[in-house]
């Protein structure tokens, strides 16, 4: 008691959790800190450069940077600009909104295999869309992508609804199980109407395995607002995120809302994984596994976890993108593959290693 | 004397021995007993590496996909069917009387649904019907329906290394016409329709030759299939995909055809932009009333893509309308080199 007594009083003085309390990592001093975020700024620019450079379509860097720079409607300026720009553009959007909901996700449930899929979000999202193509056969992105923030929010409020219920509230733990129940019986649902329908399967690839070439421009000026919305949300939560990861009852001595903060934390990722989902499609891994690489880095503070999230699950992202278009050339692997392919054996680790599964 | 044949039948099926029986009866006793060994009247030809053994020609067919559907009419053998499924777009003109008749389901049957029908026989457009691991429905593999005493046949230019086995591992060496021409005269020949056989293989022939010489000489243009996906990818047809033969007798090349792991090859919008083809064709698939008209959006979803302007086929307005089913390997192959062929050489062949 006493400890936690000396805790009490520096959460109440910094906001900030003692680092000998939960452990520290590479980055977790101050100045430190401050610059291993700026590396891992460049680590994402170069992972950009990287992908407006690759493709099967060979240009040159000097065609691309005058592609770039002053471009004249050659073949290679179409490349750049319409194929390679868009998907990098995607890539980043899309990183930015899985990396930051997983933290959140992991943050309120306590549950370090907490992803944005834990709360079927993603089915909830998956769901609606389909629906909205095979009966309302709404087909662009922009016409569907209201639907999937529609289906995100209502699986996240019946969620949170089935996981209130009982004694003890809505806790982390009847969080995941009404979120995986939901999964599972929305994720039926969805089969059942693509196999119902037959001319919705053929647009229903995209929502099986994701890619980040499907959005153009206009797609991504049209979500960007709604992933921006959910980073503010996403920041203004992260004090209380530190506060939870202690427990609920010292949370609750410690002044934070709890009520508050997850109804915050779920809309921040409604939000985010929302907008993420309706560019991108299901991208499995990226927001489980980067919330742990982040902190590993940078410690337990989910106000530095976030924007550690947020510049390396884009590069992430976009590098595993860029593995599928060299992997099976002249063939590309869609980057929701290569995810998989790379986040399955981390996750295994994940669930080994005991430490780390009671966060 | 009249219980010798029926115990020697035994190796034999009950059906032959039943005949057997019946000869002797009307003979009447003191007849000698003629030697014939088991299955000598049998008709056997090989398919896929799977020898297809027939006592008599089958009573009760079950055709699957489009190839299987239009070979069965096209031999005549639409009144013995019991059942058709999935086409990918409207039967040929000469069998749409035929197919109105006949029993139709637009998705495969389960094993059970396709037992329901009691065929003897079953003929497949493709090779996923009997795969072990298949996106479409299966209804197991061969052998599994030779256990029941139902035969199976696959049209040749998808035949898989192994029963079973999906078009992930078709032999080049198989995906050509006079594949289809050897289908036609091995399935009559098991049906009784040889000279059905000659008559629809002959009228082929003739078709394609006269393609053949009207493109002679001239320059071989590049073509490309190309179905677009909606995550914004391309599925591409690739060099063991019968279509590329189909292109060849039409006069051009598949631009994809070096390409021959798999039928269908997913590709990126810059790969296109790499191989350039002088023409585009569509893929539009898959529903019993499709016609080219349904092909539309498939077009305008190639030539509205900006990053696909420069290629020669989008460039100079050759991105032509094409179904799936023109595709295929079947008795159609005669009607859809003729149809490239129209497109790709518009001044040598006319629609």
């Amino acid at each position: 008691m006493a400890g936690a007594t000396a805790l009490l009083r520096t959460e109440r003085r910094t906001g900030r959790i003692p680092r000998t309390e939960t452990g520290g990592g590479l980055f977790s001093g101050g100045a430190g800190r401050t610059a291993g975020l700026a590396l891992a700024g460049l680590l994402l620019a170069a992972a950009c450069a990287l992908s407006i450079l690759a493709g099967n379509y060979a240009v040159s860097l000097a065609d691309t940077v005058s592609a770039l720079t002053a471009p004249a409607g050659g073949e290679a300026d179409r490349i750049v600009w319409h194929v390679r720009v868009p998907r990098t553009a995607t890539g980043v959007l899309a990183g930015i909104g899985l990396g930051v909901a997983g933290a959140v996700m992991q943050g309120l449930t306590r549950n370090p295999l907490a992803g944005p899929g834990i709360l079927g979000v993603n089915a909830g999202a998956a769901f609606a869309v389909v629906v909205a193509m095979s009966v309302l056969h709404v087909t662009s992105l922009t016409g569907y992508l209201w639907f999937s923030f529609a289906g995100a929010a209502l699986a996240a409020a019946f969620v949170y609804t089935l996981g209130s219920l009982g004694a003890g509230g809505a806790t982390p733990v009847k969080l995941a199980l009404a979120g995986a129940a939901l999964s599972a019986m929305v994720g039926s649902a969805t089969t059942a109407v693509t196999l119902l329908d037959t001319s919705a399967l053929n647009d229903f690839r995209f929502w099986t395995v994701g890619s980040l070439t499907r959005a153009d421009t206009g797609d991504l000026a049209a979500v960007a607002p709604a992933t921006l919305f959910g980073l503010c949300l996403a920041a203004m939560v992260g004090r209380d995120l530190n506060t939870v990861a202690l427990g609920e009852d010292m949370a609750r001595s410690l002044g934070t809302r709890l009520t508050a903060t997850r109804v915050l934390a779920v809309l921040a990722v409604v939000l985010l994984a929302g907008a993420a989902t309706a560019i991108a499609g299901p991208i499995s891994f990226v927001g489980l596994v980067v919330p742990h690489i982040a902190r590993a880095l940078t410690g337990p503070d989910y106000r530095w976890i976030m924007p550690w999230c947020a510049v390396l699950a884009p590069t992430v992202l976009v590098l595993a993108d860029v593995l599928g278009r060299v992997l099976i050339r002249p063939e590309q692997l869609q980057v929701g593959i290569v995810t998989g392919l790379l986040g399955a054996p981390f996750f295994i680790h994940l669930v080994r290693k005991r430490k780390v599964a009671r966060l | 004397m009249a219980v010798s044949p029926m115990t020697r039948a035994s190796s034999c099926s009950p059906r032959t021995a039943f005949a057997l029986a019946g000869v002797f009866l009307l003979a009447g006793c003191g007849a000698p007993a003629p030697e014939r060994p088991a299955g000598e009247d049998a008709v056997t030809r090989t398919n896929c590496g799977i020898d297809v053994a027939v006592e008599e020609p089958p009573e009760r067919v079950y055709a699957a996909y489009q190839p299987g559907i239009e070979v069965a009419h096209a031999l005549g053998l639409s009144d013995r069917l019991v059942g058709t499924a999935f086409l990918d777009a409207e039967v040929l003109p000469a069998y749409a009387d035929e197919q109105a008749e006949a029993d139709y389901v637009p998705t495969l049957p389960s094993r059970e649904g396709l037992l329901e029908t009691e065929p003897d026989f079953v003929i497949s457009g493709f090779n996923g019907f009997f795969a072990e691991n298949s996106s479409d429905r299966s209804v197991g593999t061969r052998a599994s329906l030779r256990e029941l005493g139902v035969r199976s046949w696959i049209l040749s230019p998808l035949c898989p290394s192994e029963d079973g086995l999906t078009d992930r591992a078709i032999d080049p060496a198989s995906v050509t016409v006079d594949s289809v021409y050897r289908d036609l005269r091995d399935l009559g020949a098991l049906f009784g329709a040889q000279d059905r056989a000659e008559q629809v293989i002959g009228d082929m022939r003739e078709r394609i030759a006269a393609v053949e010489a009207q493109v002679e000489g001239a320059e071989r243009p590049t073509v490309a299939i190309v179905a677009p996906d909606d995550d914004g990818g391309f599925r591409v047809a690739g060099g063991i995909d019968f279509s590329t033969r189909v292109i060849e007798h039409a006069g051009g090349t598949n631009a994809f055809a070096d390409l021959t792991g798999k039928r269908n090859i997913e590709v990126g919008v810059e790969e296109i932009v790499e191989r350039d083809p002088d023409v585009i064709l569509t893929s539009t698939c898959c529903d019993a009333g499709m016609t080219e008209q349904d092909a539309r959006s498939d077009v305008e979803a190639i030539t509205s893509n900006p990053a696909l302007e420069g290629v020669t086929a989008v460039a100079q307005g050759d991105v032509h309308p094409f179904l799936f089913a023109d595709r295929a390997a079947g008795v159609r192959a005669a009607h859809s080199i003729e149809l490239v062929a129209s497109r790709i050489h518009p001044d040598l062949v006319e629609h």
